[in-house]
Formats: C-alpha cells, structure tokens, sequence
C-alpha cells in the first residue's frame, strides 16, 4: 500500500485545513459584481421618445412600445440581458444594471398576477396631467419634447 | 453466456446530461453498447426560420452553456464570410482570446466532472474552484458569465484596454501556477492511474476508423486540430498541439490538463503579438442580406465543431447545421465501451467529454 503522505494530494488537502473557504455565505454574503455586468434592463421613461427602435431589434420581442399611448412595456421573463436596446438607445432611456433581483417572477406585479415580470410605464401627456399609470412610481412626467 | 441488458441512463449520477446507454452484459463484461438521444432535443436549428439572422446569434450561444462563445462565434464567422465582411483586426484577437479563455473553463469543468466520476470529489472542488477565476475574467470583460453576447455579425461588441489584457494574462498566468499542482495531481496520482490507466483503450487506428476527434483523438495520437489550418489569426501564433500516444482514460485526461497550460500561453502570445490599438475599431457596420451558403470549422474544446449556413438574400436564413464534436465522438464511445467491465463505463463516457446539449440543440 502506498505511503499516505507521499500521495500528491495530501500536502493540498492539509493545507485546506486550515485556509479560508473558497465559498460564501450566500445570499448573507454575496460576491460584488464586475463593472460591466449585464444584470437586468431598467428603463427611464422620462427621456424615452418612443421611437421603437429598440423594440424592433430586441431578439426575444420582450420590449413593446406606443407611440400613441406613450407606454414601454418590458417582459423581463423574456429578456435575455442581451443589451441590444441600451446599445441603440439615441436618448439612453435604457440602462443595463447589475442586479438580479432574486425573486424575478412578481416583478411589478401582484402574487397570482397573470402577468409575471410584466413591467409598464406610462408617459403622462404635457396637457393631459391625468393620473399616473401603473408601474410608474414617479406618478407620471411630462412628455418629452419630440 | 447469459446476456442481460442494462439501461444507463438518462439519469445516472456520473452523466452530467441525458444520455441512454443500453448496456448488453455478459456478467460483468459489455458485449454491446445502443446509445439513444434525443431527451434535450430544443429544435434550436429550426429558429433560423422564425429568428432574423441579425438575432439569431444570440440564438446559437444557448446550443451550449460551456462552448456558447464559440458557437457564438463560429456563427458570426461565417455570416461575415457569406456576407464578405472583413472584420477589424482588433475584433479577431479579442475572438481569439476569449476561444480561449472558454477553452481554459471548459477543460476545467470537464477535469472537476472527471474527477467527480472517478470518485474523487476533493479534486473535482479545486478544479471547479480554478474556474471560477476564469469565469470572472468573463464576467469582467463580457458582462456574463455563462452567456456572453458579445459577438455579433461585423466583429465584437465590447473592447478591452490593453492594460485589461495585459492583467488578464497576469491572473491566467498566476492561475497556470496554482494549477500546476493540480494537474500534478492528475498526473501522478496512484488511484487515478489505478482507475484510468489502460481503460478504454482507443488505438491511433481506431481514432482513425470512428473520426474521433479534438482531444479525444489527439489522446490517440492523431495530429488533428482545426487551429493548425492557421485560420482565425492561429498562423500568428506558435502552436503546436498537445499529443498523447497511449489513448486511454489517463491520456485524454492528460491531453485536457495540458491544454489549460496551451492556452494560457496562447493568449500570452496572442497579448504580446495583437497591435497596440486601444480605440481601434471592433466592428464593421453590415449592411444587406445575405445570400449564399458556407461551411465554418472551429475547434471547440472538445473538438472539432463545423457549421452550415444557407442564406436566401431574406432576412431569415434558409439553413442553419452545427456538427457538433461530441457526435463524431460517439462512435469512439461505443466501440471503446465495448468488452470493457461495467465498472469502467462511467469514465470512458466521461473521457470523451459529452456534450448532450451541443449534440441534440
């Protein structure tokens, strides 16, 4: 039988004993993010002017937008992170940020809601100043002037 | 003798995924082997018709979550060259490195599942732990770790500053080190040999006959690697590949071992030889349809992989075809399975690196 100690393994697994986990604590410690992580969309409708670019190039269709209405809707169950919209956005209205909210699926929307990761903003319009829509925490904007 | 058959398979605690195995025993002797996939067949191919082909790159990254660069790649390649696009210099290297880099990850989740198979669980944590640095290279450089969308028909989406690259070869280097111990480990280790060793013996003439190929054949032997045709910026590089001659167990694990190292001085060289070009262009505005049709071969970490791509001049590709290495490897499985003891089956499955989601897209 081959000496213990002479096995290539023994001296690493020693060591291992008395040094500090390669592990964490998670979710009590989570590991901080690189800059640049594509992490979730997050849209600001105050500088949106629904062109409808980045709808039309979104790979998963998880973008819908309105011209008429002056609403964005983002499906963030579809979205795949790609960053295609934050790419083409002339007004950087969309923004790619680190987090991943954990509880993804009642983004924005009511346990048993039947539209999970269903996220909308509503432009409030310039002379209307009706009340804001849903999803839009900041009680609604003026339109931006296109 | 009495024959009894023995399904392995699709879940079995030592395959990573689904794969059917009918094992024909004759005690404890395989007399024959049927392999059946087809249990994570997704139909990713068919998308091309539904998919326009500017998106559909995004599409050919999830065949697979450990070659998804290259898939990524592999499809942007021959788009450009259907499209006769010529790609910035600055944007090759950048795909070279990061070929690389998946290379480097994807040995070192095949060694911790190796190792796992084998049943020494200790190494499988270290392998796994060594990748992480890897995956975070990505996730620094790319924005993900798994999925990287960052190539794209024209070149590449993102940049890196070359003081980014000359750290990133510092930290793969630094992790070349620490491995080394690692793949000491792997090299000499009494009970791995023990159990690899002389198992699942694929001769040079049979790697030949069954058209093994990447690691799996150059564990034979065989001097086959896509990366000596010398296309994408590889005739820029010294590159030789890593051979073994005794085509067992043992030696393809080797033959990945080895390649870590490769690769970390590949993208040293590639580094040290790339312009100096911070700002330069990474891609190409592409313009038109497509029209007409290309073959494209690449050499994925467990292989040699070709794609088929047939365009109509309409933004929806009429063909999309990956041949994927872990199908050509299949017939080496078989025939390696063949008169081996049931014991030794889990590694030989495991040796040739399967890759199910790859296979059946």
């Amino acid at each position: 039988m081959a000496n213990p100690f002479s096995l290539p393994m023994v001296g690493r697994s020693l060591r291992n004993l008395v040094s500090r986990p390669a592990t964490r604590r998670y979710p009590g410690e989570a590991r901080p993010h690189f800059a640049g992580t594509r992490g979730t969309i997050e849209f600001d409708v105050d500088t949106c002017v629904f062109c409808g670019l980045c709808v039309r190039r979104c790979p998963t269709v998880a973008l819908a937008c309105s011209r008429e209405d002056r609403s964005f809707a983002i499906e963030q169950l579809r979205c795949i992170a790609c960053g295609v919209c934050v790419d083409l956005c002339n007004k950087d209205s969309l923004h790619m940020s680190m987090e991943t909210p954990r509880v993804q699926i009642h983004a924005g929307a009511a346990p048993g809601d039947p539209r999970p990761g269903h996220q909308e903003w509503h432009q409030a319009q310039p002379a209307a100043g009706g009340p804001p829509g849903p999803g839009d925490p900041a009680g609604g904007v003026a339109a931006a002037a296109t | 003798m009495k024959r009894t058959v023995v399904p392995m398979g699709p879940q079995h605690p030592v395959l990573p995924e689904p794969l059917v195995l009918d094992l024909v025993l004759e005690d404890e002797k395989v007399v024959d082997a049927i392999p059946t996939i087809g249990y994570v067949h997704r139909g990713l191919e068919a998308l091309v018709e539904r998919v326009e082909y500017t998106e559909f790159g995004y599409v050919v990254e999830r065949i697979c979550g450990i070659c998804s660069f290259m898939h990524g790649m592999g499809y942007a390649v021959a788009m450009e060259k259907i499209m006769a696009v010529e790609v910035p210099e600055r944007a090759s290297w950048l795909r070279l490195i990061w070929a690389e880099m998946s290379r480097i990850h994807s040995h070192l989740l095949w060694l911790g599942l190796g190792a796992d198979a084998f049943g020494f669980e200790n190494l499988f944590m270290h392998c796994w732990r060594t990748r992480e640095a890897v995956l975070d290279i990505f996730e620094k450089t790319t924005g993900g770790r798994i999925i990287f969308s960052v190539n794209k028909i024209g070149g590449v989406r993102r940049d890196m500053a070359d003081t980014e690259l000359a750290a990133i070869v510092d930290t793969l280097q630094q992790l070349g080190a620490g491995f080394a111990e690692t793949a000491r480990i792997f090299e000499t280790d009494p009970s791995i040999r023990h159990r690899l060793a002389g198992v699942g013996v694929l001769s040079r003439e049979d790697a030949h006959a069954v058209d093994a190929v990447g690691p799996m054949a150059r564990a034979s032997g065989i001097r086959l690697d896509t990366r000596l045709t010398g296309t994408h910026l590889y005739d820029r590089l010294e590159f030789e590949p890593v051979l073994e001659t005794a085509g067992d167990c043992l030696a393809r694990v080797v033959v990945r071992v080895r390649e870590i190292g490769q690769s970390i001085d590949l993208i040293r060289q590639a580094v040290e030889r790339m312009p100096k070009a911070e700002g330069a262009p990474i891609e190409v505005k592409v313009r038109g349809l497509p029209t007409g049709e290309t073959f494209e071969r690449l050499e994925q970490p467990r292989g040699e992989v070709i794609y088929y791509i047939k365009a109509n001049g309409t933004k929806y590709l009429e063909r999309f075809r990956a041949r994927t290495p872990t199908f050509a490897n299949i017939p080496a499985m078989i025939r390696l399975v063949k008169g081996c003891d049931l014991a030794d089956v889990p590694n030989i499955i495991m040796t040739i690196d399967p890759c199910i989601s790859c296979t059946e897209r």
